[in-house]
This record gives structure tokens, C-alpha cells and sequence, in this order.
């Protein structure tokens, strides 16, 4: 076989029905960059609509991409492409996990993993190198995450990566997830690899990817890409004033500082001060656990961790004894929604309990949650779960729906008293499908058909609902008005879209930012200040258009969505700018196929466009617009401000967004892409443009394609 | 030092550090001192007739603090990408993967309370001490491993490595490595004295220091190196 660069060149296919195993050409898909955009064209050539998420002919495809092993900072993670069990159509979906599965796959020589079928009994796949077999799993079935990990390791080898399901995949609940390592996990999907008797894959790999460019000139640009990287998000702005720093912000996740510490690494460890010019503080930055969990995770923080060759380390990985009080190890690992989901359970607020002050409560209390969901393998619909809980709680519908006895068996006291240990029983009930209370898990659109909840919770601001297909907000209105807020259109999940974020969520101060915005969206009226939003324009439409694709760029190639693209730089002397051709730099030069930032740009919309196109052919609607990119209505409705007067929009103060802007919006984003501008649905010029000529046949036949 | 080279099976005679060298230089060795000055591993003859193969001694060696390792992996690429052209933990010549999850000890069914990333979070990074008397440099029966003129580090001549494996096996940390691509063995040469997995650390956990500090470091009683925990 041909010497290939960056890619591996190889995707290992895998029927769990006949036990049959292959290997399949990465490069001839390379148009679709790899990681999600490959995995969008496997999927459209291969899933026939009207499959569903559990069936044997659903495939769940892992993917990497190209930059993904090579060492380019942030590169660590894998794209998960399948059906969605939440979705009320089972709209194809990606959900992520970061860690050093992804790498160590690359080092085995794979690409992707396609896998189809269904196992008859439980099984692992075993991979070493160019070795793969399937392996008996019964023993394994029925135990959670870690435990998982460390069956699987014990038979591959200490330096195995593995992606398990725990008990809420192997139940087929809807909200599940799959999960690497201590605390990576990909949200969705767990229970379609359920479906096929697959609990978990085990990989080590001893080869490598190799970088087609020069040594010396890789060296260099990772050397930029150094100076450019911020602190999580790519805030480049220090949470306190620094003596290098010109600006400062409260709400930075840059919080490294003198006198803040690892306080449980032994010895502690300081944080510092992290001029960006010094390459050997950049991993101190992002002090997250003081951010995620306020100033009294200080004393319990380990260290921070993260995945692989990513330099920023966003994971807090703390050591809380007070744990092995409740059965569980003392050390607990996660970030961002990972601790926020078990609070949102605890939507009472968690208090003081079981002796313990209201701060180790509160850490005590999330860690619970954290150790829970991480082992059972519970997805929450990105925080989503919580509100569910809570309107159903408090709305008296739970009641209503479950039996009295099961009602009376579940510790309503402790929510209540804000005890933690509430989640102990809560999560036991979702993972083991125990009684209709587990249906909190079914997902959002689901849940809400069967428990019957009523408009008040569409269109109930405090519940955060996005769409009617059940998501919630993820970074929308409140992130750029229009910008975010369309980009909350599009997917058929919450958006986990940070393209945007990495750049307006900088804290550098607004002038700046629509400067540049005004450099990369042609005028500074891409970006709005917060919360003094102006009408829609065509430039915002460019932002979404940008975001939407360098979003599936990130997870083709595969980069962290959570800190590309390089848009801003913490450097004075860079002007605060970063470089938005960096990923085409690194493409061209791991892969020694040269494309420019514009024809990457392109080969992202390509595949931003196929994703649209499978969405269609599933729901089989012509008319996009009206049957999929709609917000629930609290969106465009106006807020009251806190003399409980209604604030106009466009006027400083409200986030709220307007009917008629939104549409404009809309028909402003699928003039972007080239898409029927009426319908929003690809047209055939569109996907011709793109190479996509099978598909517009196909959705000709259908009828689906606008005329 | 009274102990006088003995004939021995091997290629060589007797392998010698230059500190225990310098000592049998008052001992009758002629050419001693020619020999120390060409820099390698190099082999001299005693007046007794013996092969003596004197190692020059290190002029550093790298060391992993486990209490600032974030386990990014970072400086395994730096290291293979700048002296392989290519990205791979296995052939990294600093050794974080294999310890990652679990450890040096590796898994076992109290994985929770021991190392790692599934276990305390301590990551241990396994480095080349630079031996004085290097295990692997003793085994490797084509005399492909020497010291390298500038840094004194023991490094693979990939042109005499026939890939057999026997420095792998010599090393009790067993840290050079074949690479499966190239039949070759890689180890610590570190990169001419200015080390890239050092300089990629994020958080300067990696430090390349002379050897004598090093050498406390690593084999010390007090010892915080990944190397020898």
C-alpha cells in the first residue's frame, strides 16, 4: 500500500451480524475531509431513510481526521456519526469525545471504524494494529464505564484506549453516551451501540501518521499556532489583571494567577502568571475547576487534565475524599456540562447536607453526580434533563404520570434539602430503565409527547428549549444575537457549535472584536455588542455561514470545536489577531495536499450541505425552513425588563430575537450556502457545485429537490 | 580501585564509565586519555591485553516531574516528528502512554487508588537516564549504540541496528524501542542537547539538566522523576 500522509489511508469496517471484518480506502472519500464530513458519506450512501437508530442496518461510524495523531495542538478528539434516538426523526447526528482514543486509533492504522449489524450475544472489538477481532463481552455486560476500561485493558494491555457504553447504553436509553478515559464523553449515541450486543472497543496502535511537509517547517508552524492558542474557548484575556496583560476579565477562563493553586497536587502547584510568551505555562492557564466550580475547588484540585497533544487543559481532576463516604473512588474527573448536568438535576440547588459546609457540599455534591453519569454512561441533552425534571416536578405532571407508589418511593425530601444523594437514586432509575420515571431520559421531544407537558414548557424561557425536535439553547442568542441563533438552527442536536464562541467569547473588548470581525466577514456589522443587537445583515449571515462549516471542518479533521478556530490572539504585539488559515496550513503541510483556508472552507460546506441533504431525505419534507430550522417561541418573544415592561428588540438590554429578522435570517444564511432561499433546501446547482450530483438525483426522485 | 577489567564473553571485554575510567587511568592504562578525548564509546586496549569500551559520561539527561505532567502527550510528538518525520507514541523516546491510564504498575483490579488517569491522576513519564553504564549499549551486539560526540547521550546508529531488540530487553526500564516501520531502535539522543519533548511541555514538567543534578534526580533516595518510580 501507498504511503499516505497524514490520513492512514485505512477504515476498518465492521458487520457485527456475520461477524465479517474489512478494510475500506479513507482516500476515496477524501473530498469530505474526513472524521464527520467521511462519516456523512458513508452515511448517506449507506443508511436508507426510514432506518432507525436501533436497527442492525444502522451504522455507527468513529471517526478521526487527518490532523488528528500528528501532534497539531487540540487534535485529540473523535466524531461519532449515527442516527439520533432522542431526535423525533432520527435525524443523523455527531456527538464527540475527546481524550487519546481518537490518536491511538490513527496509530493502529485506522482512520474511521464503520460498524453495522448486531452481535448475538454481547461482545468488544479488539484492535491491535492491523489485528481486529471480536471478542466475548457477556462478562462485561451489565458493569459500568471504569470497570469496563479496566476489563478491556486487562486483556489488550495498560496502554489499550477504550470507548465503552455502561448500563444506560446497554438499556437502549435514549440519553446515553459513549465515553473514553476518565471523563471524555460523547453524548447521544450510547445506545445505539447498545443495539448491536457492542460494549466496547479496545485499541493500541504501534505505528504512526505520518507529516508529508518538512520537518523543520511543521516545527515552525506550530510555533505560531503557540503564540496564537489561548486558554479554553481561546479566551485570550486573564480573568485578573497580569503584568503583561493589557486587558482583564472577570468572566475569562484564562484564571491562572499567582497565588491560585493546584492545592491537592503534592506538592501544590501554582498557577501563575502565564505571560503567553512562555511556552512552559500555557497548560496552567485554564485553571477550569475554580471556574466550573467556584473558588472552593481550589483545595481539591489534583491537577488539570485534557486530551491528547492539546496543550490547553480544560478537564479539573480533583481529589475529594469526602466521596468514599457514598461508595465511590475519591478521585473524580469533568468539565463544563459534566458538572453542570448534575446540578441541573439538582435544580433546587445543592445545599448543605450530611454535615458538610454548603461549599464542600456543593463540590461534594456535583462530584456524586459527575462519578454517576460518567459510570452509568447517562447523556443529559446538554443540561437539558434537569429542566425536564423540573417542569414535570413542578408542573404536577409527574405525579399525574407515575404510579403512586413509584412517586412515593422516589426521595422527593432530599431534592427538596438540596442532599446530592438524591442523584444516587436519580440515576439509577434512568440507567436501569427502572419504572415510567426512567422516561426522563427518553429525550426531551419524547418525554414531552408521552408526559404530555404543555406549551407553558415550549415556550417557557426558564426551560431553555430550542426546537420542537426536543434540543436546547447552546450557545444562541445570548452568543452574537442573530449569529448563534441561527447556528441553533441547523443541527438536529444542540448545536455544539463553538466556532463563534472561540472568537466573540474572547474578552477582548468589542471594538476590537468587530474589527476583527469587519476582517474576516468584510464589515464589523458581523458582530453585535452583547445584548445591543442591531437587525440582521448579510455579514452576519457570513459569521453563521463561517461557523456552521468551520465547525464541521474541526470535526473532520479532527480539531477541539472548543478552541479552533485561531480567530484572536492573547498577543499585543500579533494586534490581539490570530490566523484563520491555520487549519489549511496544517492540512497541506501533515497531508502534502495543498488547500488553501477558502478551499477548505469549501470542501466543509460540502459536506455542511450533505448533512442538510440527509436531514431532508429523512424527514422527507421539501420545506426546511417551516419543518426543521424553526425556534421554539419564547425565542422571538420580547422580555421583560426588571420593571417588568417589555424591551423592545434591538434595543440594549434584551437578547430577545424577532419573528420577522429571524426569517430574514434565515433566507440570508441559505443565500450563503447557494440553497433554495424559499425552502432552505439544497438546490441542485448547490449540490452540483459540490460534486454532489448522486444526491441531487436522489432527492429529485424523492421530489424533495427545490425546482 | 583495584578491580582490573576481566576477560569476559560479549563484544566487548569490559564496559567502563569515564568516572571509572578516569580511576584506572593511575592504573596503568596507556592511551587513556587519547581515548577519553575522541568523545564516544570507545575501546581501548589495557597492557594486560584486555578490550576495554570506556563510556563518556553524559553531559544531561531528562527528567519528569509527575506532580506538573498534565499527560497532554505533547512531548511524544515533538520528539518523533522532529527525529522521525512522523507522529507515534510507541516509538516516543520519552514514555508517557504506556502509564497513562493506569500507571506504571499497570491495571489491576485496585485501579482507582493507583496511578493514572483512571486511577489518582499521578502520570509518570518514563525517560532515558543516560546510564553511565547504559544496559542497552552493553547488549546490543553490532555496537550500534554510542555516545554522541557533543552530549555525551548513548544514541543508535541506525545504519549498524539490525533491530534485534536486545537493547529493549537490556534496559530494565525498557525504553529504547523498535520501531516496526524501520526495523530500527529508538532512543533518548536528546535532540543535541536543546531536547523538543522539554521544550513542547506545556506546563515544564520536562526538564533536560546536567547530568549530575540529573543523575540525583533519578536515582536519588528523594526521588521525583518518573524514571525510577
Amino acid at each position: 500500500m501507498a504511503i499516505t500522509y497524514g490520513y492512514t489511508g485505512k477504515i476498518l469496517r465492521v458487520d457485527l451480524s456475520t461477524g465479517k471484518i474489512w478494510t475500506d480506502d479513507t482516500l476515496k472519500y477524501k473530498d469530505f475531509i474526513g472524521g464527520e464530513g467521511m462519516a456523512m458519506k458513508i452515511m448517506w450512501d449507506e443508511v436508507a431513510p426510514g432506518t432507525k437508530p436501533y436497527d442492525p442496518s444502522n451504522k455507527i461510524i468513529f471517526g478521526t481526521g487527518p490532523l488528528c495523531g500528528t501532534g497539531v495542538p487540540c487534535s485529540g478528539r473523535t466524531n461519532i456519526t449515527s442516527l439520533l434516538p432522542s431526535s423525533p426523526f432520527y435525524g443523523i447526528s455527531s456527538s464527540h469525545m475527546g481524550g487519546y482514543f481518537a490518536t491511538e486509533l490513527k496509530y493502529a492504522g485506522w482512520d474511521m471504524i464503520v460498524i453495522e449489524g448486531k452481535a448475538s450475544y454481547p461482545v468488544w472489538l479488539r484492535i491491535e494494529d492491523d489485528k481486529v477481532k471480536i471478542e466475548d463481552a457477556r462478562w462485561m455486560w451489565g458493569k459500568g464505564i471504569f470497570d469496563t476500561q479496566a476489563m478491556v485493558a486487562s486483556f489488550m494491555g495498560k496502554d489499550a484506549q477504550v470507548a465503552a457504553i455502561g448500563q444506560a447504553g446497554e438499556n437502549l436509553v435514549n440519553l446515553s453516551v459513549i465515553r473514553t478515559g476518565s471523563s471524555h464523553s460523547a453524548g447521544g449515541h450510547g445506545g445505539v451501540m447498545g443495539s448491536k450486543n457492542l460494549k466496547a472497543i479496545g485499541v493500541k496502535g504501534t505505528g504512526s501518521v505520518k507529516i508529508a511537509g518538512d520537518r523543520s517547517a511543521w516545527a515552525e508552524l506550530d510555533k505560531l499556532m503557540m503564540s496564537i492558542i489561548g486558554a479554553n474557548n481561546q479566551m485570550v484575556v486573564p480573568s485578573t489583571p497580569q503584568p503583561w496583560a493589557e486587558y482583564s476579565d472577570k468572566t475569562s477562563r484564562w484564571t491562572a494567577r499567582k497565588g491560585l493553586f493546584w492545592g491537592a497536587a503534592n506538592p501544590p502547584v501554582e498557577t501563575g502568571e502565564c505571560d503567553p510568551h512562555d511556552m512552559q505555562s500555557v497548560g496552567f492557564r485554564t485553571m477550569k475547576a475554580v471556574f466550573d466550580l467556584g473558588p472552593q475547588a481550589e483545595k481539591y484540585t489534583v491537577r488539570m487534565g485534557g486530551c491528547a497533544h492539546c496543550p490547553i487543559r480544560c478537564h479539573s481532576q480533583l481529589k475529594v475524599p469526602q466521596l468514599s463516604k457514598y461508595g465511590f473512588d475519591e478521585h473524580v474527573s469533568n468539565t463544563c456540562m459534566g458538572w453542570f448536568s448534575p446540578r441541573g438535576v439538582m435544580f433546587k440547588g445543592i445545599k448543605a447536607f450530611d454535615g458538610m459546609n454548603a461549599d464542600d457540599s456543593a463540590v461534594v455534591g456535583t462530584a456524586i453526580g459527575a462519578k454517576l453519569a460518567d459510570d452509568y454512561g447517562v447523556w443529559c441533552n446538554y443540561g437539558q434533563i434537569g429542566r425536564d425534571l423540573q417542569y414535570a416536578y413542578e408542573s404536577g405532571i409527574l405525579k399525574k404520570v407515575l404510579p403512586a407508589s413509584e412517586y412515593a418511593s422516589i426521595p422527593w425530601d432530599k431534592l427538596e434539602k438540596g442532599d446530592a444523594t438524591f442523584l444516587v437514586d436519580f440515576y439509577e432509575r434512568v440507567a436501569f430503565k427502572k419504572g415510567e420515571f426512567s422516561h426522563i431520559a427518553d429525550g426531551t421531544y419524547w418525554l414531552a409527547e408521552r408526559w404530555g407537558f404543555g406549551e407553558d414548557f415550549w415556550n417557557g424561557k426558564v426551560y431553555k428549549v430550542w426546537s420542537r425536535q426536543g434540543f436546547p439553547v447552546h450557545h444562541s442568542n445570548e452568543a452574537g444575537g442573530q449569529v448563534g441563533a441561527l447556528i441553533s438552527c441547523f443541527s438536529n442536536r444542540d448545536a455544539q457549535n463553538h466556532s463563534h464562541m472561540n472568537f466573540i467569547g474572547s474578552k477582548l473588548p468589542i471594538a476590537l472584536q468587530k474589527e476583527i470581525a469587519g476582517e474576516i466577514f468584510g464589515s464589523p456589522d458581523a458582530l453585535d455588542a452583547p445584548a445591543d443587537y442591531k437587525p440582521m445583515n448579510e455579514y452576519k449571515a457570513r459569521f453563521v455561514k463561517w461557523s456552521l462549516c468551520r465547525t464541521m471542518l474541526h470535526n473532520s479533521l479532527t480539531l477541539c470545536n472548543w478552541m479552533w478556530p485561531m480567530s484572536v490572539s492573547p498577543l499585543k504585539e500579533r494586534k490581539y489577531r490570530g490566523d484563520t488559515a491555520l487549519e489549511a496550513k496544517f492540512y497541506s503541510l501533515a497531508t502534502g495536499i495543498q488547500m488553501s483556508e477558502k478551499e477548505l472552507d469549501e470542501a466543509a460546506a460540502r459536506c455542511f450541505t450533505l448533512f442538510r441533504a440527509i436531514t431532508q431525505r429523512q424527514m422527507g419534507i421539501k420545506d426546511l425552513r417551516t419543518a426543521h430550522d424553526q425556534t421554539t417561541e419564547w425565542v422571538v418573544h420580547r422580555e421583560k425588563g426588571k420593571d417588568g415592561k417589555e424591551i423592545p428588540q434591538f434595543t440594549p438590554g434584551t437578547i430577545a430575537m424577532e419573528e420577522k429578522d429571524m426569517e430574514l435570517g434565515r433566507t440570508l444564511v441559505y443565500r450563503e450556502f447557494g440553497w433554495d432561499e424559499t425552502t432552505g433546501a439544497p438546490t441542485r446547482a448547490c449540490l452540483e457545485k459540490y460534486g454532489l450530483v448522486d444526491v441531487a438525483n436522489d432527492l429529485a426522485a424523492r421530489g424533495l429537490i427545490p425546482v | 580501585m583495584s578491580d582490573l577489567p576481566e576477560k569476559r564473553e560479549g563484544f566487548f571485554e569490559k564496559d567502563q564509565s569515564r568516572r571509572d575510567f578516569l580511576k584506572l587511568t593511575g592504573t596503568g592504562l596507556a592511551g587513556a586519555f587519547v581515548a577519553l578525548t575522541l568523545g564516544c564509546a570507545t575501546t581501548v586496549r589495557t597492557r594486560e591485553g584486555n578490550e576495554l569500551r570506556v563510556w563518556k559520561t553524559p553531559e544531561g539527561a531528562i527528567v519528569h516531574d509527575p506532580n506538573r505532567c498534565v499527560g497532554c502527550r505533547r512531548c511524544e510528538v515533538a520528539c518523533t516528528v522532529r527525529n522521525d518525520g512522523k507522529a507515534s507514541a510507541h516509538i516516543a523516546r520519552i514514555k508517557v502512554a504506556r502509564n497513562l491510564n493506569y500507571g506504571v504498575a499497570g491495571v489491576s483490579a485496585a485501579y482507582a487508588k493507583a496511578d493514572g488517569q483512571l486511577g489518582n491522576f499521578r502520570i509518570v513519564a518514563e525517560t532515558c537516564r543516560q546510564c553511565e553504564k547504559p544496559a542497552c549499549g552493553i547488549a546490543c551486539p553490532t555496537g550500534a549504540l554510542t555516545t554522541d560526540k557533543k552530549t555525551g547521550a548513548r544514541v543508535v546508529n541506525t545504519k549498524v541496528c539490525v533491530g534485534c531488540g536486545a537493547c529493549h530487553d537490556a534496559c530494565p526500564w525498557h525504553l529504547p524501542t523498535i520501531d516496526a516501520e524501520t526495523r530500527k531502535a529508538t532512543k533518548c539522543l536528546v535532540c543535541n542537547g536543546d531536547p523538543s519533548c522539554a521544550k513542547a511541555c506545556p506546563t515544564g514538567a520536562i526538564r533536560y539538566l546536567p547530568y549530575a543534578e540529573a543523575e540525583r534526580l533519578l536515582w536519588g533516595a528523594e526521588v521525583v522523576s518518573g524514571a525510577t518510580v
